[in-house]
């Protein structure tokens, strides 16, 4: 440990500032807090679509984190290592509020109320072009708890049905039918949001 | 397949790759519509993905927390200790009032934003704030650079991020003056660049 205080965190090497770290070295922490603080924040604010949730999870996530990294022996990435222990954190979170971490039922035909409108003859907006990423933000943030977390892990954070499976407890089946009826109830949303805008701007 | 075995498909075979899928997407514009819809969604999620910053209180919080449990060394015990704050800033001692006085424009715009008012004028209060703040961005730098320079980069990151999800939402400020959630990421962004002066504060200060 002969690094010059000069030094900055940005420049200090992930490898460098985890053996740091386990040594108790501030600006260690801080490096690794800086380099993930903004996926483990934003997988925590997409899945508790509440801000004051999402800090407090984030602050918890790197706690056990600190807390834990002498036992970080590298068998894994340490961003894969950390990412699961945000997830963990978010669910147990979420399992104390008793919200449906998925929907109990491991069809994949749901409920009538659940399943995508099938209302093909009618007229509606297209999704042309590409997609407002603060837009899309809100849609998933109205999605239910149970799709909202499939599709986080899914589609933005990019687990693997089977490894969701695993964290949340349900089947592989049940994981791509909730990942199929969230994309579904999100372009519904986007939809509808395009429609109001449509509208207003004609009113206007 | 029709266009409800098809959507029922979907779930398993999400890509649309299977012949009986590509069969029935050549007859069935609805359904062709709605894989690229779907395609559309997919792609964009993936830029949610650490698209979002937490707010400078969150690593306050934690480093108290750390020293408490007695997990790291005080950051404050490994910097030169120096005797007053005015020693150590100099010219920088009019940051002080400058954070106050971003936090008091904060302040009043919350209160006037609990009170009924037209959108159009909630929008127009928070346009002079955007210039107020943009005055102090490399003179609070230089002082950094000069006072706490192993805290440059650090700062440097910090500033860009913050500034970046200020242009970010702005940008959707312009584009959409009467969204309350647009303004509302605004007022979040200039938020957090008003954390961010605060926590500088409180390093400086012995």
């Amino acid at each position: 440990m002969t690094e010059p205080r000069q030094r900055t965190n940005t420049e200090l090497s992930e490898a460098e500032a985890i053996e740091r770290a386990k040594l108790g070295d501030a600006e260690a922490f801080q490096a690794l807090y800086d380099k993930h603080k903004r996926r483990v924040y934003s997988l925590c604010l997409r899945m508790t679509a509440n801000t004051a949730e999402a800090e407090d999870l984030t602050q918890e996530a790197f706690l056990q984190l600190y807390r834990k990294i002498g036992t970080f022996r590298g068998e894994s990435a340490f961003s894969t290592w950390l990412h699961r222990l945000s997830v963990n954190v978010v669910l147990m979170h979420l399992r104390k509020k008793s919200l449906p971490v998925v929907s109990l039922e491991e069809t994949t035909q749901g409920t009538e109320e659940d399943s995508p409108k099938k209302d093909f003859g009618a007229e509606d907006v297209a999704l042309a072009g590409s997609i407002d990423r603060l837009q899309l933000q809100r849609a998933v943030d109205s999605l239910p708890p149970g799709y909202r977390m499939i599709f986080v892990l899914h589609d933005v954070e990019g687990y693997e049905h089977n490894e969701i499976a695993k964290i949340a407890g349900c089947s592989i089946g049940n994981s791509k039918s909730q990942l199929h009826k969230a994309r579904m109830k999100l372009r519904d949303l986007l939809k509808l949001n395009r429609a109001e805008k449509a509208g207003k701007s004609r009113a206007g | 397949m029709n266009c409800v075995e098809l959507q029922d498909s979907l779930a398993e075979v999400e890509d649309a790759s299977t012949v009986e899928q590509r069969a029935h997407l050549m007859d069935c514009p609805a359904c062709y519509a709605l894989v690229r819809e779907l395609d559309l969604i997919i792609e964009a999620a993936g830029r949610l993905q650490a698209a979002d910053e937490p707010s400078p209180r969150v690593w306050n919080s934690i480093t108290t927390a750390l020293r408490e449990e007695g997990l790291i060394r005080s950051q404050r015990a490994t910097q030169p200790l120096v005797s007053s704050f005015s020693a150590r800033w100099g010219a920088a001692r009019w940051l002080v009032p400058a954070a106050a006085m971003l936090l008091v424009a904060l302040g009043l715009y919350v209160k006037q934003q609990s009170a009924p008012r037209p959108i159009a004028e909630q929008a127009a209060v928070v346009a002079p704030m955007v210039k107020a703040s943009d005055l102090n961005d490399d003179d609070l730098m230089q002082e950094v650079a000069v006072n706490s320079p192993a805290m440059k980069g650090q700062y440097e990151d910090n500033l860009r991020q913050v500034n970046d999800s200020i242009r970010e939402a702005q940008g959707f400020v312009d584009e959409s003056p009467n969204d309350a959630d647009a303004r509302r990421s605004l007022m979040d962004a200039y938020h957090q660049k008003s954390m961010l002066f605060e926590m500088a504060m409180d390093r400086a200060l012995p």
